[in-house]
C-alpha cells in the first residue's frame, strides 16, 4: 500500500540550512579566487562568483541565493575591484556587476522554483493516484457493504495515517458502522455528521463550518442523495497541506460512495428478481388454488344438489356411484388442502423439523396405509433390506413425502400396474425409491416436475395438483437429502430418495425456508 | 350396530365444537345412532355440562374460543375419567400429542368419516364401562394377561419381558392412542422421554414376531408424529 506521507517529502534544503549552503559556497569562491588573482583578471574572476551565484540558485531557494548575491557583490567589489581592500558602493562597474549578479540568481532561483513545484506538485498528484488506484482497486473485488467499510478504514489508516469513522444511516438515523480502533469524537460533534448528511458539505476542523470540531465529515454524495458520512481524524502533526488532504479525502469518498452504491444497487436487482419470482409463484399458487379447490367442490356439489333434488329418481346404485365420487372429490380436496399447509409450514421462515430417530419400515407402512383406499386391489411390493438403521427424519412429513410418492404412482400408472417400494443404505444414506409401471416422463421433464405447480402434459383425466413433487423435494431437501426421478429401463417411472444418515442425526434441528 | 346400542343402551355424548356445521353433522349421526346429545360451543360451557349431563363420552375441538382445549381437558381430569376424544386438524400433530398427554383418551382428525367416528366412540365406552379382560383376542392375536402368554394362530410367541411390556401396556389401552411420551414414561421411567428410538426398536421387534407383515401391520398401528394404537378387537 503506497504511503503517502513519504512521498510528501520535500528534498531541496530549506531555510536556515539554505544560507548556510549559500554562504559557504561563496566561501569557497573567494578561496580559489585569493589562488586565481595573480593569474587571472579581475573581470575573469567575476565569472566563478556568477557560477557560484548560479549553483547556490539551483541549490536552495530565493532567499539564500539573494544573500549569496550580495555577499558575493561586496567580496568581489572589496577584494579585486581596485582598490584592493576598499568597498566602493557608488563605483559604477560595481552596480553593474552587482545588478548582473543580482539578476541572475533571482531568474536562474525562480525558475528553479517554479520546476522543482512542478516536480512536486506531480509527485504528490502521483501518490495521491496512487492512493486512489489502490482503494478502488481493493473496492471493486469487495462484495458487500461490510467488506468496503473495512477496505475504506485500512486504506485511509494506512495511506494518510488518519483515523476514521462511517457514519450509514439506520431507518432515521445515522449509525456508526465502521472506525479505526484508536478513534474517539468528542461528544459535542455527535450532531456533525448528521448536518454534514443533511446539507450534503464537508464540516469540520479546516472547512470553515463548524470549525471548531476536531474531525472532518465529509458527506458520502452519489447523483440522487447522500448515503452516508466519513469522518476523518488528521494526524496533528502532518506535514501535508490541508488542501492536498482535503482533496484525495474528497475523492476517497466519492470512491466510497460509489461502491456502497454499486452494492445497494445490486442488493435492490436481486430483491427484486426475488419479489418477480414470487409474484409469478402467487399467481401459479393462485390459479392452481382455484382450479383444484373449485374442480372438487364442483363434483361434490354436483352430487349433492343431484341428490336432494332427484334423489328419488335415482336407483340405488347410481346414488351409491355419486356418493362415492363426492367421497373421493372430499379426499382429495382434503390433500390439497395438507398439501398447501405443509408448503406454507416448509417456506414459514423458523419452521423446524421434528427429527426422531424412524423406523424406515414403520414409516413405509404409515404411507400405505394412508393410501389403502386409492390401491383398489392393486399390488404393491415393499422390498426391504435387513436392518436397516434408525434414521433421523421428521416422522410426519416424510409420511408426508411417501404418500405424495404413492399417490403419484397410484395416479398415472394403469389399473393393473405394479408399484414397489424399496429401502436400503450404505454408510452415509439411506436410499428410497418408489418405481411404478406408468408411461414415465419425458426426458426433458424429469428436473421439472420438482417445479412448484408443475404438471407434465397428460390426459385431463389424471387429477393433480403439481404440488406433490415440490413438497417431497422441499422436505426431503430441508432433511439434508436429495430427490430425482428417472424412467425405469423397462418402462415406467421411479422416484429416488436419498437420505443423509449421519448428519440427520447430529444436526437436531434445521432451520429452513 | 343393534347389539351395541342395547350393549350402552342410550349412552350420553356430550359435544363441544364451536363450527356449527360439524355441531350439525355430529348431531345428525350421533341421534341416528341412538345417542343422547349434549351440545356446547365453548369451554367454560363444557366444563359445567360434564358436571350436570354426566357424558358417558365428551367429543372435544381443541380449537375453543373461549380456552385452550387442552386446558379443558386439564381441568375435567381433575376429577373425572370419563373419556374424551380431541377432534383436531391435520397439521396440529403437536396438540393432539399435548391433549393425549394432558389425559385425552383419543383424537379424531378432521375430516373424519362416519365410520371412524363410530369406532372410536365405541371404543371410548367400551373402555369405560368394561374392566379389562384377562385374555385379549384381536384377530389371530391372543394376549393372557394372566399367564403372560402370547399366542399367534395357536402358537406360542416368545417375546423379551421389554416387548411382553410393551404389548401388555397396549393391550390394556386397546382401541386407544398411547403417545410416546406415555409409552416411554410407564415402560422406562421419565429420563427416557427423549429417547424415543428404545421405543421404535421394541415396537420395530415386537412386529416383526406379532405381525404378519410388518410393513402392513394390522395390529400395532402408527399415528405418525403422536404414537401408537393396538387394533381393538371385532
Amino acid at each position: 500500500m503506497p504511503r503517502l506521507s513519504t512521498l510528501y517529502r520535500m528534498v531541496r534544503p530549506s531555510g536556515v540550512y539554505g544560507y548556510i549552503v549559500g554562504l559557504s559556497l561563496v566561501a569557497g569562491a573567494t578561496l580559489v579566487c585569493e589562488v586565481l588573482r595573480h593569474f587571472l583578471l579581475p573581470i575573469n574572476l567575476l565569472m566563478i562568483y556568477l557560477l557560484t551565484v548560479v549553483l547556490v540558485a539551483l541549490n536552495t531557494g530565493l532567499k539564500p541565493a539573494i544573500a549569496a548575491v550580495a555577499l558575493a557583490g561586496f567580496i568581489y567589489n572589496y577584494l579585486y575591484t581596485p582598490p584592493r581592500f576598499v568597498f566602493d558602493f557608488f563605483d559604477k562597474e560595481y552596480l553593474v556587476t552587482f545588478f548582473g549578479l543580482f539578476i541572475t540568481g533571482a531568474v536562474i532561483s525562480s525558475l528553479v522554483n517554479k520546476a522543482s513545484e512542478r516536480a512536486e506538485i506531480l509527485r504528490v498528484r502521483e501518490a495521491e493516484t496512487a492512493c486512489l488506484y489502490h482503494l478502488s482497486r481493493e473496492l471493486a473485488v469487495a462484495a458487500d457493504a461490510a467488506s468496503i467499510l473495512r477496505t475504506v478504514v485500512d486504506n485511509v489508516e494506512e495511506s494518510i495515517q488518519a483515523q476514521i469513522a462511517l457514519f450509514l444511516p439506520n431507518g432515521e438515523q445515522l449509525e456508526m458502522v465502521a472506525a479505526s480502533r484508536e478513534l474517539t469524537i468528542d461528544l459535542q460533534e455527535l450532531d456533525l455528521p448528521v448536518w454534514a448528511f443533511h446539507h450534503s458539505l464537508v464540516a469540520g476542523h479546516g472547512t470553515g463550518l463548524h470549525e471548531t470540531a476536531k474531525l472532518v465529515y465529509f458527506p458520502l454524495k452519489t447523483l440522487s442523495k447522500n448515503i452516508g458520512v466519513m469522518a476523518i481524524n488528521l494526524a496533528e502533526d502532518s506535514d501535508f497541506s490541508f488542501d492536498q488532504m482535503f482533496r484525495l479525502l474528497e475523492a476517497f469518498a466519492a470512491q466510497t460512495a460509489m461502491a456502497l452504491e454499486r452494492v445497494n444497487l445490486s442488493h435492490q436487482a436481486e430483491q427484486a428478481k426475488i419479489s418477480l419470482a414470487q409474484q409469478k409463484l402467487e399467481r401459479a399458487l393462485l390459479n392452481s388454488v382455484s382450479h383444484d379447490l373449485r374442480s372438487p367442490l364442483a363434483t361434490i356439489t354436483g352430487v349433492l344438489t343431484s341428490i336432494l333434488e332427484q334423489g328419488d329418481n335415482l336407483t340405488e346404485q347410481v346414488r351409491r356411484e355419486l356418493l362415492e365420487n363426492a367421497r373421493e372429490e372430499a379426499a382429495r380436496l382434503n390433500r390439497f388442502v395438507g398439501n398447501l399447509l405443509d408448503i406454507s409450514r416448509l417456506e414459514a421462515r423458523g419452521a423446524i423439523l421434528k427429527k426422531e430417530p424412524c423406523d424406515v419400515q414403520d414409516l413405509i407402512g404409515c404411507a400405505l396405509a394412508a393410501t389403502e383406499r386409492q390401491m383398489q386391489g392393486r399390488t404393491v411390493g415393499v422390498n426391504l433390506v435387513k436392518d436397516l438403521p434408525m434414521v433421523a427424519m421428521d416422522m410426519v412429513l416424510m409420511n408426508h413425502v411417501l404418500i405424495n410418492l404413492l399417490d403419484n404412482a397410484l395416479k398415472y400408472s394403469l389399473p393393473d400396474g405394479v408399484v414397489d417400494i424399496s429401502a436400503r443404505c450404505n454408510d452415509e444414506k439411506l436410499i428410497l425409491q418408489v418405481a411404478d409401471t406408468g408411461p414415465g416422463v419425458p426426458v426433458d421433464e424429469l428436473k421439472r416436475i420438482f417445479e412448484k405447480f408443475y404438471r407434465i402434459p397428460v390426459p385431463e383425466s389424471i387429477k393433480g395438483t403439481g404440488l406433490g413433487l415440490s413438497i417431497c423435494n422441499g422436505i426431503v431437501e430441508a432433511h439434508g437429502g436429495k430427490i430425482w426421478a428417472d424412467n425405469r429401463p423397462g418402462g415406467g417411472f421411479v422416484v429416488t430418495l436419498e437420505m443423509p444418515l449421519q448428519a440427520a442425526s447430529q444436526e437436531k434441528e434445521t432451520p429452513h425456508g | 350396530m343393534a347389539n351395541e346400542k342395547r350393549n350402552v343402551s342410550m349412552p350420553r355424548v356430550l359435544v363441544v365444537d364451536d363450527e356449527v356445521a360439524i355441531q350439525r353433522f355430529l348431531r345428525s349421526v350421533l341421534i341416528a345412532e341412538g345417542f343422547s346429545l349434549n351440545v356446547t360451543d365453548n369451554g367454560a360451557e363444557a366444563l359445567s355440562a360434564a358436571v350436570l349431563f354426566k357424558p358417558d363420552v365428551i367429543l372435544l375441538d381443541l380449537g375453543l374460543p373461549d380456552m385452550d382445549g387442552v386446558e379443558v381437558i386439564n381441568r375435567l381430569r381433575e376429577w373425572s375419567t370419563v373419556p374424551i376424544i380431541v377432534l383436531s386438524v391435520r397439521e396440529q400433530e403437536n396438540d393432539k400429542v399435548k391433549a393425549l398427554d394432558a389425559g385425552a383418551d383419543d383424537y379424531l382428525t378432521k375430516p373424519f368419516g362416519m365410520a371412524e367416528l363410530m369406532a372410536r366412540v365405541r371404543v371410548a365406552l367400551r373402555r369405560s364401562v368394561q374392566k379389562p379382560e384377562p385374555v385379549f383376542r384381536s384377530g389371530d392375536l391372543e394376549v393372557d394377561l394372566a399367564s403372560r402368554k402370547v399366542i399367534l394362530q395357536g402358537a406360542e410367541v416368545q417375546l423379551t419381558p421389554t416387548e411382553y411390556d410393551l404389548l401388555r401396556f397396549l393391550v390394556t389401552h386397546a382401541g386407544k392412542v398411547i403417545t410416546h411420551n406415555q409409552i416411554l414414561i410407564q415402560l422406562w421411567g421419565v429420563a427416557y422421554v427423549d429417547q424415543p428410538q428404545v421405543l421404535r426398536v421394541n415396537i420395530s421387534n415386537l412386529r416383526q414376531k406379532i405381525e404378519a407383515d410388518a410393513s402392513r401391520p394390522r395390529y400395532i398401528i402408527t399415528e405418525p408424529g403422536v404414537g401408537y394404537r393396538l387394533t381393538a378387537p371385532g
